[in-house]
């Protein structure tokens, strides 16, 4: 009935406004970048990228004003977008807090560092809000290569150069799994457009080519949240990149992975999600766990955490919709949080060149440093699941909502899971307070910008552990943007009927 | 017209007292941080007796709602408090023997580092608790039951300089959280089939539900909570952790250890009791392991020497009756040896404490004795506690005992016989307690002269008081035992003509009644016919029942006063027996080999020297590379372990997609 | 015809592609590369996307491959040192993947659930992919740009990395 509209308009725009806003930013801080020396450098486009991301939150505000689909199909904001989008924002301006004092300390340059922390961002949010798999690749294409560059950050180690490479050369490989994936769903369905192959695969008839297209997405995916078995790139990677680096790296792609599986497995209707899920989370809880038992660095330690608890936010994959997508969500958010926290301490507490890393180092710093002690208590706590802090109410959503779907094998072996990981979460705790130090050297005193960033985690997780209502709310609202969008697609020119 | 109690300040005035020691405690003196803990502590304390003061013109149950917490879809949890009979016998008991504990404490503790840390958390700790017992929904309830199990944590690392106590914290912590996921699991459970977690819409909605001949799904809630509680009440197979807490300091055992938390359990099946009346099976589950673990802990308390694990031992052993009592429908027998434990065993724990202050921090009894004529005031105090525990009327422990091994009986006699048998090995290691510490001759080391050899540091060193010798504890610790003493002593007389049980009736059949034709369970109702040969045979049982305290008191006498030579012997004669007891039956080394080994194992070899080589010689010193270095790394690495990562990554991939394509197929 | 054709060339790319795997130096792997693209346009071309198979030639086997080997020649890049593979490899890594090929063409063959149509009737054309670069799929393509920026700035800051390091050595 329309004629056909060509030029996007404003409405379309409104769509990307966060990302927008993020990549004109990063790229204000790529032009100022050589024009300043280095300290200046990394003051002022720290400053700048901190702007860029809290205009980010300013414009996801907005942009929630108006859902919609935009640029023909290609992106839509709804509330479970947004969701993602304060996520990522939010964990962005965090990071580029606690990232202030670690590149002072490295003597880091701040223009590409920063440029690269808003560009990956961008891509990270564009992925929560795309529906479309052709954009949902370059998006994910976006945020790896930033994440892969940040790892390499750490000048003068070896080390990181290595994690850098390392990670590129694993994260390439998986990503063409990803991209064949799609091009076996284009071949399984006919499009790309996520709502259009839920259409299809809703109809009738599943070929066993869609299951094997879900499945090599789903490696793909897969690899970015560290989930088993793709897992065995993360603790090297993690070790070796600087810690503010991986905080952002395990939670922000992660977050906005996690936005990209919910709508593959959920929104697309993809076939086999429950044995794919089943399988994927119980190796990752198990492997995680049993792996971070006996690690001695720190890093390592959280590194197979990560995994582990990708694990966990699997389980709720694995759920009904109307449970599964909410306690998902939750936990992405509640996860984000804690983590950053915990890398945050642990960036601080490494000290120039990242030293003090292994477990003997944290022995003595509740003596040594109470107040970051008991920061980096609460933070474990949180990851351990005890009730008060976020990490209790993420383990409930999900546990409960694998029951409620029967899945009571997967969720006994989550319970287990997450007795053995109390082990090892409460072994740091007992050597900062129950062990002499080794050394004693003063700790840093705690700078202003990273106080900051470590107050708002610790806010945030205490707040999702005390009053969870509100964003639990939120994230159920958004059930139906995922279980019944078809209606709400736009009629548009599918690849074949154009002319 | 019911009063607005402003439940709400109960809990919330410890947490106040934590906050205020937490915060600013590290500049307060001693004096001003027992001051604010006995005040905020104190203050609960006049709060619940306020509280129960209101009482009789409460309509009941009385519910508080504070505010919203949750609303997904019709799922509501708040912040509400929920109180009844049931309610007000645990907050009693956890504010009054709380109160006395902290008033005790302060003594104990004087001259221990990390005083106002100490207080913190024990007032942290009534914070909890005091919110399990109120909360009206089982996800408060669950907040109080991990949050005294952190509380619980705290304090027996709180000599956290010592290696066993940091182990000993960390294994309770990790055992309760095995018990833990089966408490969630039932949660879920209840979520998922009945929309609620409030006590009030859980009882309308599971009320009118027939009860499970075979087992069913409250059958499985029911077996899930006895998990849960299994690991808060140090059942089998959960208990092993309780007497490794023992670490902690004496007050924090008394209180945390065998008073309150650990009662949690039974307090905890008690307030699920409209689910274990439908679910028989799941009630003999309950009974099954109380009366095994009472057993077992009693067999293990008879070889104990050390003078808080013989109590450890009895506190399973105890809990154990408790849950012969839920577990045979008594609920409020149950509950009652609940309060008369709390005030004996309490008792009992603050009395060693004293004995252990006294003699410098030893705690091994064979390096005891005589203490009679040097510390009266302790050693008539546990006298009376230990007569309370040994079933001797008219004090406390004969009465709760009593009805549960009578309530018992009327379900299966095995229970009943085994429980007798326990009450007799219960008198005996008490006694044998009794008769090692304070009487024969001292066999410890004088202090004063010689090394402070025992006094392994923050291990309750009380030799650094500067006076030697064996002493009595100061007055602020004696009050409390005085009465506890007394409290134990005529605690029990308000069970007599069931005056107990039908306080608490309307807590327990209120909703049993409406199913009661159909059910048989024998305790839930009187039974108006027999009652006369009813009340012969239990008079019977209950001589038989002193008579076994009397045996056990008489055999220690025997052999721990009269022939102290002997024990030994026998234990000589019994080898085999004898040891594998005095370890406890090696369950710790089972669970070691057969759980904790292997996991570590695991980890060790498959991850850590196996797949997990790290990062090859990147450990170098970090700063002194150059390009040639990262290049020459690179290279190294190319060659190195990232091909076998990237097979590691394809192997993974493999098996996904050769699984997803095989069960497609398999489905078509 | 046509399909003999198409096997063909198909084989001609596999085998240049394994070629590429197994020669020493760097320039006959580039080289093999050439043959690879080589056959791919060919193949486009025979499915009826002369535009793609146009854009194959100009871009991939020309413009890319000329690159690399300009950049091989300039390193002066001598013979790889072989570490002839591990055993795992080749005892599980070569079967797997012939099993996983005949895996896939068993389903892409039996069970991709999808018809046939003739050659040439699906869009090919340069309007069909105008439209679908510059309309429908826009977004993309636009946010391409910042993909390729931040693969530019990430060549930089290694690159700059090595130098400063290099620097601080010498």
């Amino acid at each position: 009935m329309n004629p056909i509209q060509i030029i996007p308009h404003a409405a379309d725009y409104v769509r990307i406004l966060p990302e927008l806003v993020l990549s004109v930013f990063g790229m204000i801080i790529m032009l100022i970048d050589p024009l300043l020396d280095d300290r200046r450098s990394r003051s002022l486009s720290g400053a700048l990228a901190l702007v860029g991301s809290l205009v980010a939150i300013i414009a996801t505000w907005m942009q929630s004003q108006s859902p919609g689909l935009g640029f023909w199909n290609m992106v839509r904001v709804d509330s479970f977008s947004i969701f993602f989008h304060f996520l990522i924002a939010s964990i962005t301006a965090i990071v580029i807090l606690m990232s202030y004092e670690y590149m002072s300390v490295q003597e880091i340059r701040g223009g590409e560092y920063y440029g690269l922390i808003l560009f990956g961002a961008c891509g990270m949010m564009l992925m929560s809000s795309a529906v479309e798999l052709v954009l949902v690749f370059i998006a994910l294409e976006i945020s790896s290569i930033s994440t892969y560059v940040l790892a390499g950050f750490r000048r003068r180690a070896a080390i990181s150069a290595e994690s850098s490479v390392k990670y590129f050369l694993l994260g390439s490989f998986a990503t063409g799994f990803f991209l064949y994936g799609v091009a076996l769903m284009f071949g399984a369905t006919g499009s790309t457009t996520i709502d259009a192959i839920g259409n299809v695969l809703r109809s009738g008839h599943i070929p066993v080519l869609a299951y094997m297209a879900i499945a090599f997405m789903f490696v793909g995916l897969g690899f970015k949240v560290a989930a088993a078995p793709f897992h065995i790139w993360t603790p090297d990677v993690y070790e070796g990149a600087p810690s503010p680096v991986v905080a952002f790296m395990s939670t922000a792609p992660k977050a906005a992975v996690f936005a990209v599986l919910l709508r593959v497995l959920f929104e697309a209707n993809a076939p086999g999600r429950i044995w794919l899920i089943w399988v994927t989370a119980a190796l990752s809880m198990t492997l995680g766990n049993i792996g971070a038992l006996v690690q001695d660095n720190v890093k390592r330690l959280l590194a197979y955490s990560s995994i582990a608890h990708a694990g966990y936010l699997l389980v709720a994959f694995a759920a009904l919709p109307e449970n599964g997508i909410p306690a998902a969500m939750f936990y992405t958010a509640a996860y984000a949080f804690t983590n950053i926290g915990a890398f945050a301490v642990v960036s601080h507490f490494g000290g120039a060149g990242e030293r003090r890393v292994t477990m003997e180092d944290y022995a003595g710093l509740g003596k040594r440093s109470p107040l970051l002690a008991a920061t980096l208590t609460l933070f474990l706590l949180s990851l351990i699941g005890i009730p008060m802090t976020a990490g209790f109410f993420a383990k409930f959503y999900v546990f409960s909502a694998a029951i409620k779907a029967n899945l009571v094998g997967l969720t006994v072996i989550g319970f287990l899971n997450s007795a053995i990981a109390a082990y090892y979460y409460l072994r740091i705790i007992v050597v900062m307070y129950m062990r002499e130090e080794r050394d004693d050297s003063p700790v840093a005193p705690v700078p202003f910008a990273l106080g900051m960033a470590l107050a708002l985690s610790l806010f945030a997780t205490m707040y999702l552990g005390i009053l969870p209502g509100r964003m639990l709310d939120y994230a159920s609202s958004s059930v139906s943007d995922l279980v019944a969008p078809a209606m709400q697609t736009m009629p548009v020119q599918g690849i074949a009927q154009v002319h | 017209m019911t009063p607005h109690l402003h439940l709400w300040l109960i809990p919330l005035l410890p947490l106040a007292g934590a906050a205020i020691n937490g915060f600013f405690g590290r500049r307060f003196s001693r004096q001003a941080v027992s001051t604010v803990a006995l005040l905020f502590s104190g203050a609960a304390f006049a709060m619940a007796l306020w509280v129960a003061g209101q009482f009789s013109s409460l309509t009941l149950p009385y519910i508080e709602t504070l505010a919203p917490w949750m609303r997904a879809g019709s799922f509501q949890v708040d912040f509400a408090f929920y109180f009844d009979q049931l309610s007000l016998v645990m907050l009693m008991v956890v504010t009054g023997v709380g109160f006395l504990i902290h008033i005790y404490s302060v003594g104990y503790m004087w001259t221990e580092g990390g005083f106002y840390r100490f207080f913190t958390y024990l007032n942290l700790f009534m914070f909890f608790m005091l919110t399990l017992i109120l909360a009206s929904n089982y996800l408060l309830m669950f907040i109080g039951w991990e949050g005294v199990g952190l509380a619980s944590y705290l304090l027996i690392g709180f000599f956290f300089l010592k290696d066993s106590a940091a182990a000993a914290g960390k294994k309770a912590f990790i055992v309760n959280r095995v018990g833990d996921f089966g408490f969630l699991i039932a949660l879920f459970l209840l979520i998922k089939h009945f929309g609620s977690l409030n006590y009030a819409d859980l009882a309308g909605s599971i009320s009118p539900l027939h009860i499970e001949t075979s087992a069913g799904l409250l059958t499985a809630i029911g077996i899930l909570l006895m998990v849960g509680a299994a690991g808060k009440s140090a059942q089998i197979p959960l208990y092993v952790w309780l007497p490794d807490a023992m670490e902690g300091p004496t007050p924090v055992s008394a209180l945390i250890h065998a008073a309150t938390m650990v009662t949690a359990g039974v307090y905890m099946v008690s307030r699920s009791h409209v689910i274990f009346e439908r679910a028989p099976i799941a009630m003999t589950v309950v009974a099954i392991i109380g009366t095994l673990t009472a057993f077992f802990a009693a067999t293990i308390g008879i070889t104990q020497t050390d003078i808080k694990k013989v109590l450890a031992y009895s506190t399973v052993s105890q809990l154990g009756y408790m849950f012969i009592g839920c577990g045979v429908g008594a609920f409020s027998a149950g509950i009652f040896h609940l309060m008369t434990h709390a005030f004996f065993k309490g008792l009992l724990f603050l009395a060693a404490g004293s004995v252990i202050h006294a003699v410098g921090g030893e705690q091994d009894m064979r390096k005891m004795g005589g203490l009679r004529t040097k510390i009266p005031w302790t050693f008539w105090t546990m006298t009376a506690g230990t007569f309370a525990i040994a079933g001797i009327p008219p004090l406390a422990g004969f009465f709760s005992k009593d009805e549960i091994l009578w309530q018992a009986s009327r379900v299966s006699m095995i229970y009943w016989a085994v429980g007798i048998l326990t009450a007799f090995l219960t008198s005996f290691y008490m006694f044998r307690q009794w008769f090692m510490t304070f009487f024969g001759e001292y066999r410890g080391e004088q202090h004063g002269h010689g090394s402070h050899s025992h006094g392994s540091p923050g291990h309750d060193s009380h030799d650094n008081h500067g006076h030697g010798g064996v002493h009595e504890s100061p007055a602020v610790m004696l009050a409390p035992l005085v009465i506890l003493a007394i409290l134990s002593v005529v605690g029990g007389w308000v069970g007599i003509g069931n005056r107990f049980e039908n306080f608490l009736a309307p807590v327990f059949h209120s909703t049993a009644t409406i199913s009661a034709d159909s059910f048989d369970a024998p305790s839930m109702s009187a039974e108006p016919k027999n009652e006369e040969a009813g009340k012969s045979t239990e008079l019977l049982f209950t001589e038989i029942s002193v008579g076994v305290g009397v045996l056990g008191f008489l055999l220690a006498w025997q052999l721990y006063y009269r022939r102290p030579e002997l024990p030994a012997e026998i234990a000589l004669k019994l080898n085999g027996l004898y040891h594998t007891v005095l370890h406890k039956y090696y369950v710790d080394e089972i669970y070691a080999a057969i759980i904790v080994k292997p996991l570590i194992a695991i980890s060790t070899v498959v991850f850590w020297k196996g797949i997990d080589r790290g990062m090859i010689d990147a450990t170098l010193d970090g700063s002194a590379e150059g390009a040639r270095e990262v290049s020459d790394t690179m290279r190294h690495m190319q060659s190195g372990n990232i091909r076998s990562y990237a097979g590691w990554v394809a192997a993974g991939a493999a098996c996904i997609i050769v699984f997803m394509t095989w069960m497609a197929v398999g489905t078509r | 015809m046509h399909l003999i054709l198409f096997l063909i060339f198909g084989a001609v790319c596999v085998a240049g592609a394994v070629n590429l795997l197994l020669q020493h130096h760097p320039i006959d792997s580039a080289l093999s590369l050439v043959v690879v693209m080589g056959a791919l346009a060919a193949e486009y071309l025979l499915l009826g996307a002369e535009f793609v198979a146009a854009v194959q030639v100009i871009v991939y086997a020309g413009a890319i491959m000329v690159l690399f080997v300009f950049v091989i020649m300039l390193l002066n890049a001598g013979e790889e040192a072989r570490s002839g593979g591990s055993r795992i490899a080749w005892v599980i890594g070569v079967p797997g993947m012939l099993l996983g090929g005949i895996l896939m063409s068993w389903v892409l063959l039996k069970h991709s659930g999808t018809g046939q149509v003739e050659v040439g009737s699906l869009p090919g054309s340069p309007q069909d992919i105008g439209w679908l670069l510059f309309h429908d799929f826009l977004l993309p393509f636009e946010v391409t740009s910042i993909l390729v920026l931040i693969a530019i700035m990430g060549a930089v800051v290694l690159a700059s990395h090595a130098q400063s390091a290099e620097k601080k050595e010498g």
